[in-house]
């Protein structure tokens, strides 16, 4: 299954997902690694290695950003991500792409590509 | 601090240690390293849990060394030519300061009325100073290359820093 084909395939949409679960409520980084596991079911189990560098790309580009939570009770301070106005912006606009892209590849994959 | 965060600094620092980046994104992977680790106590996970998930250290920072090549920086080979004059210009610097508080150490002691009389050594330890007076014919030039070599020393350490930190993109 881990073929070059796949992997790259992979890594594309991943930058893809990650921003996106992290527009819809601000997460830490374990807990984007169980989701993007959970939902996947099993297909996009990352280590942290994997997911550190995209986490610092988006921060980079300023589509997201890093806070600290307070840590209630006994419970450790830990670093978490929110997306910034400008993440959310681009975050639709990439879901668009994807979604032009999906149906294009679509039509030709049942055959339409007499079309 | 208990056992348990004795474990933790230790995994981290051993992935830290092994990391190819500048500082600031080092601090930036052992921040989250940490926050996971705790976040995989939070979550219920055994220690043993957590480091068998996480991984070996070695692999782990090879790993991330990998996939951050883009937040690495170039080292510029011409580093070296500022760190062999900044050596060179330091001792020179050094070997001034060293002749510097020798003489005015000597002048000192020179001029203890009492310790001049009782002690025989002055003639033999005035040496140094009488060299010095020789040597450096003017305070004013004297003054302006210790100045001049601090300068330079200052400009090697600026490039060398620089030149180790251009950003690869």
């Amino acid at each position: 299954m881990e073929d070059r084909f796949s992997q790259q395939l992979k890594k594309g949409v991943l930058e893809m997902l990650v921003l996106d679960l992290i527009c819809s409520s601000p997460t830490y980084g374990y807990e984007l690694l169980s989701q993007l596991k959970d939902i996947s079911q099993g297909m996009f189990a990352l280590k942290e290695g994997t997911l550190y560098p995209i986490l610092y790309r988006l921060e980079d580009d300023g589509l997201i950003q890093a806070r600290w939570s307070q840590g209630e009770g006994r419970s450790a301070p830990k670093k978490f991500y929110e997306a910034t106005p400008a993440g959310h912006t681009e975050n639709n606009r990439r879901k668009q792409i994807w979604q032009e892209f999906q149906e294009t590849v679509g039509h030709f994959l049942d055959g339409g590509r007499k079309l | 601090m208990t056992q348990a965060e004795k474990k933790m600094k230790r995994y981290v620092n051993a992935i830290e240690r092994r990391l190819n980046l500048p500082l600031e994104v080092k601090a930036r992977v052992m921040s989250d390293f940490g926050s996971s680790i705790a976040a995989r106590r939070e979550a219920g996970q055994t220690d043993e849990e957590i480091y068998a998930e996480l991984g070996d250290p070695k692999k782990v920072a090879a790993e991330l060394n990998e996939q951050m090549q883009e937040f690495a920086y170039r080292k510029s080979p011409w580093r070296f030519a500022f760190a062999v004059l900044g050596i060179y210009f330091g001792i020179k610097l050094l070997g001034i300061v060293y002749v510097l508080i020798f003489a005015a150490a000597m002048a000192i002691y020179a001029n203890m009325p009492n310790m001049a009389s009782s002690v025989g050594v002055i003639g033999g330890a005035d040496g140094p100073t009488a060299i010095f007076v020789t040597t450096s014919t003017n305070w004013l030039t004297f003054l302006l290359e210790v100045g001049l070599t601090a300068v330079v020393v200052g400009l090697c350490i600026w490039g060398y820093r620089r030149l180790c930190k251009c950003k690869k993109k």
